[in-house]
């Protein structure tokens, strides 16, 4: 039986070429705004979209208000990583960083406010930045990516600072670890190396693809994804999804999950991953698999949480990856709707 | 008997009589005029009263001798017939005055009885007068109030205005003193005027109509004039034929045409003439032909008459067909639809050249009762075309034109009235029909300059000159891509159905020397087969894969990686590119849901398609795209990152110069090839 082909609307040269960009956008990177009510989402075409998450939470929300606000070109190469700031949001890819004001971001025509490029020592490809990490007791920004060293940027002055070099891949991403501060990296070489900011020194390494629990070799070795509370880290990618235990540097479980995860996050007492194939995996901390969302993208890149203080009604859960849809849970049990570019 | 006696003889006898009576003693006096006694004049001298009193004295007497008679007579005696005989002596006297009172009572009756007369004899007479008076009076008074009421017909007559009339009238017309003080002669004045202002005017019009004769007549000699040059005209176009052929300038072959485009249907009509003015003005490479027969166009409009001939024989021969054998429902809807469907006799052919000498060959029809048009279609080359199987829609006639505009598949009729039509005679669709119709096109209608608006049928929708020409240059240019995209598509199929991917020298720049990957496939696939593929849902979803595309299957081999690609071809290739969707069959089955590489390999096939288009026109678009796939499979392989665990070389060794093999979140291959350095990055 033939599938109804919903559009009847003939399609010039002009709309396939939107269906087809459509078809083949990756959203990569997603952030809050310190407001709470508004959601960016960064693509593989260098866009940003701004969607309104009050608008599309409220009652009277329409089609409409399940598209962006506004969408504007804000890189030439994909948008892999953003950040928010209580004023800016930090936006990076292709080698450059980029700052925009939120009171501004709803203006069409919006230019960034600054953008900087780390020094690079290669000159033949310009490396991209992978993963963005604000430390706000030092008020610094710490970019990582191709070029496989953590750059400390000061926000005050915009200079770089230091850099942080011990990665033998490209670096993936970062996560701060509060109390000391520390910055936990996690790389294509396989590895999460601890850095002291004040120190400026690679503290502790863990090769986790050398564990036998977690390593799955035909996955490769590369970490994609890290989070960690405190003593605890929690880290995925072509290894399992695995928690450790920091000071002792032991894996102490194991999640079972096969599909290599993209993100990962702490959440309550909870532990959310998700990564290829379409679900939002949560996890016991004991590595019982709680619940699987399925969202309504095959492969998914990035999470985000909206715990503002500011807007507790867009208290959600979203969701972006391999399609043009960024996935709202309203409460983590089920996809509420999709937000789309 | 004593008074008549004494009455014949009144007017002569003069009576003297001892009469007792006063009044006759007092006639002597009137005796004395004449002699003759006249007792009317008596009786004017007599008084009534008088005679009244005799009477009754008379009447006394009468009675007192009556009655001494009476005794005289009862007592008898010899003196007493003295006595009687003088009392009736006496009453013999009584009894003539009686007759006198008598005849003088008579009289005067009968002359108040004249006088009576007279008088009412004379008040008749005056009444008479008083009525014809009165009748006079009244006829007077009618004459007087319609002379009052006569409207002259000289009020009727509009009149100059005062003020222009004593401007402009000559003074011995005018002569203001006089009528200035009188309104009659002003009146006058004026009349006189305007007479004399007609009598100018009936004279001016006389000569205008002189003019006029003369002019006409003038105008009848030149038009002889004329009508006698057209038969001499005539015989120098004959004489000059053979110039023409000549010089190449077939005008006469137009004028046969242009005879003959008379008795086209007007949207053939405009279709003609909008095509033949963009021919000679644009493109000398279109040529315009009519064909059909003339006679049956001109039969179409035959009088009724003759048509009535022929109704009646073939009722006859109805009649008798009937009673044979009656017609069935089926074959008497049958007939009512092929009558619905009828094109008209003539149709126009365009031949429309291209640059490699190929022709594309379209017929025009038009359908009468539905007032649409449509074309059938034709494609022949100079050399014989072989055709590889994929091949078989590309130019076939039913298909090589569809959707020249997006949407414009020409299985449904444009005109909204038709299906109003059709419901009476039971036809579904006109797809049914159109490969023996031709296709109705949006396009075909517009050059015809048919307009069907959407909304609402219109009754009579009329052939438009401005519609055709505003939409003509574009079709035309449309028409010529699509046949040299087509042809070009048809040679590339023949070499990929052997397994090469033919690139042009121009285009070979884009891809780098060493191809190991091959194609080993490819071959045509059905529209529900494509629907029915697992890994082609998204393109479906989106819209993008409709029953008026082309359906492909390429496969990709390199060792023991298959790659699967199902091709969806929009018409309008190649402004609109094709869309691949692949399935590598490696150490499992890879589609773009689990393997974002796959999705990488695909976005470079289908976003990136501008980079491949190559040298205008853009027919290589397909074989390059093919091309890169296989480039794109071999850099998929090379790089595949060498699972530790598992033993042995790898299958694929990398051969491919990159900068980095991972790059992203999504680790993505680096599928971007830089020319010339030859190496491979990431986008």
């Amino acid at each position: 039986m033939e599938r109804a082909v919903p559009h009847a609307v003939p399609l010039g040269q002009v709309e396939v070429f939107q269906a087809l960009q459509r078809l083949h956008m990756t959203i990569f990177s997603q952030s809050v705004s310190p407001c709470g009510k508004f959601l960016a989402a960064g693509n593989n075409y260098g866009q940003i979209a701004i969607f309104s998450l009050s608008a599309a939470l409220s009652s009277e929300a329409k089609e409409e208000s399940k598209k962006p606000v506004v969408t504007f070109q804000a890189h030439d190469g994909p948008v892999y990583c953003m950040a928010s700031t209580d004023r800016h949001l930090l936006s990076a890819g292709d080698g450059e960083v980029k700052a925009w004001l939120w009171a501004e971001i709803l203006k069409k025509g919006c230019k960034e406010l600054w953008r900087r490029q780390p020094p690079y020592r290669t000159s033949l490809e310009v490396p991209e930045i992978n993963a963005l990490l604000l430390v706000p007791k030092e008020n610094a920004l710490i970019l990582a990516g191709g070029d496989c060293q953590l750059h400390t940027m000061d926000l005050e002055t915009g200079t770089f600072t230091r850099a942080l070099r011990g990665h033998t891949d490209y670096v993936h991403c970062l996560a701060l670890r509060e109390r000391s501060p520390e910055v936990l990296s996690g790389g294509e070489d396989g590895a999460v190396r601890l850095w002291d900011l004040r120190s400026a020194k690679e503290v502790q390494t863990i090769e986790v693809y050398k564990h036998e629990e977690c390593s799955r070799p035909h996955n490769g070795r590369w970490i994609g994804c890290l989070a960690t509370d405190s003593d605890w880290m929690v880290c995925g990618g072509g290894p399992a999804l695995t928690l450790w235990h920091l000071r002792s540097s032991t894996p102490t479980t194991v999640f079972p999950m096969r599909a290599p995860q993209k993100h990962v996050t702490f959440y309550q007492d909870l532990i959310l991953s998700a990564g290829q194939g379409r679900c939002v995996n949560q996890w016991q901390l004991s590595g019982e698999l709680k619940a699987q969302v399925p969202g309504s993208s095959p492969g998914l890149l990035s999470l985000s949480l909206n715990q503002q203080p500011a807007a507790p009604e867009c208290k959600v859960l979203t969701a972006a990856g391999n399609s043009c849809r960024v996935d709202v849970f309203t409460n983590l049990g089920y996809r509420a709707f999709s937000l789309s570019f | 008997m004593s008074s008549e006696s004494s009455k014949k003889r009144k007017p002569k006898v003069i009576r003297s009589d001892g009469a007792p009576s006063e009044g006759k003693r007092n006639r002597s006096d009137t005796e004395q005029e004449g002699k003759y006694y006249s007792e009317e004049a008596e009786v004017d001298l007599r008084d009534p009263g008088r005679d009244y009193e005799l009477y009754k004295y008379t009447c006394q007497e009468l009675q007192r001798l009556m009655a001494e008679i009476q005794d005289l007579k009862s007592r008898g005696g010899k003196d007493v017939a003295v006595e009687i005989e003088d009392r009736r002596i006496q009453s013999c006297v009584h009894f003539m005055t009686l007759k006198k009172l008598n005849r003088l009572a008579h009289i005067r009756l009968k002359k108040g009885r004249d006088q009576t007369h007279e008088a009412k004899q004379k008040v008749d007479a005056y009444h008479l007068q008083l009525q014809n008076l009165l009748y006079e009076v009244m006829h007077l008074q009618k004459e007087i109030t319609k002379c009052l009421e006569f409207k002259s017909k000289h009020e009727e007559i509009d009149l100059v205005s005062l003020e222009e009339f004593y401007k402009e009238a000559p003074p011995d017309i005018s002569k203001a003193e006089v009528t200035m003080g009188d309104p009659h002669q002003q009146t006058l004045a004026r009349l006189d005027w305007e007479l004399e202002q007609r009598k100018r005017l009936a004279e001016k019009y006389r000569e205008c109509l002189s003019n006029k004769e003369k002019i006409l007549k003038e105008i009848e000699v030149k038009k002889e004039y004329l009508s006698s040059l057209q038969p001499r005209l005539n015989s120098i176009m004959q004489a000059s034929l053979p110039v023409q052929e000549y010089l190449f300038m077939p005008f006469d072959q137009a004028h046969k045409q242009y005879e003959t485009a008379r008795h086209l249907p007007p949207p053939l009509y405009v279709l003609f003439v909008q095509a033949t003015a963009y021919g000679q003005a644009c493109d000398k490479m279109l040529s315009v032909a009519i064909e059909g027969s003339v006679d049956e166009a001109k039969a179409l409009f035959k009088p009724p008459e003759d048509s009535q001939d022929d109704e009646s024989d073939s009722d006859a021969e109805e009649e008798q067909t009937t009673k044979r054998r009656r017609p069935t429902l089926g074959v008497q809807l049958d007939d009512k639809r092929k009558e619905m469907l009828k094109r008209h006799p003539l149709s126009v052919m365009l031949d429309l050249k291209c640059k490699d000498d190929s022709v594309l060959h379209l017929t025009f029809y038009y359908l009468m009762n539905l007032n649409i048009m449509t074309v059938k279609a034709k494609v022949t080359t100079t050399t014989e075309l072989i055709t590889p199987i994929s091949a078989g829609d590309l130019l076939s006639p039913d298909s090589v034109l569809s959707c020249l505009y997006p949407g414009d598949h020409g299985k449904k009729t444009p005109n909204p009235a038709n299906q109003y039509q059709f419901d009476k005679v039971g036809i579904l669709t006109l797809r049914d029909y159109v490969l023996d119709l031709g296709h109705p096109y949006l396009w075909v209608q517009k050059l015809g300059g048919l307009h069907f608006p959407k909304e609402q049928p219109q009754h009579t929708v009329i052939a438009d000159h401005s519609l055709s020409a505003s939409h003509m240059e574009t079709t035309m240019k449309l028409l010529k891509t699509r046949v040299q995209s087509r042809l070009a598509l048809h040679k590339q199929f023949a070499s990929l159905e052997h397994g090469i991917v033919p690139v042009t020298s121009d285009c070979q720049y884009l891809f780098p020397a060493k191809v190991v990957s091959r194609l080993v496939k490819w071959v045509t696939i059905a529209h529900e087969d494509y629907m029915e593929l697992h890994f082609t849902k998204d393109i479906v979803e989106a819209g993008l894969a409709e029953d008026t595309n082309l359906y492909y299957m390429a496969l990709v081999e390199r060792g023991t990686a298959k790659l699967q690609a199902a091709v969806v071809l929009n018409p309008g290739y190649s402004s609109i590119p094709p869309v691949f969707q692949l399935c590598l069959n490696w150490k499992g089955e890879k589609t773009s849901s689990n393997d974002d590489n796959i999705r990488a390999m695909e976005s470079e096939v289908n976003v990136c398609y501008k980079e491949l288009c190559g040298p205008r026109p853009s027919h290589q678009l397909l074989t390059n795209q093919l091309q890169r796939l296989c480039v794109l499979l071999d850099v998929y392989l090379e790089t595949e990152s060498h699972d530790d665990s598992v033993e042995g070389p790898k299958e694929f060794p990398q051969e491919k110069m990159c900068l980095r093999l991972f790059r992203g979140p999504s680790r993505m291959k680096p599928f971007k090839y830089n020319h010339p350095q030859g190496f491979f990055s990431h986008r």
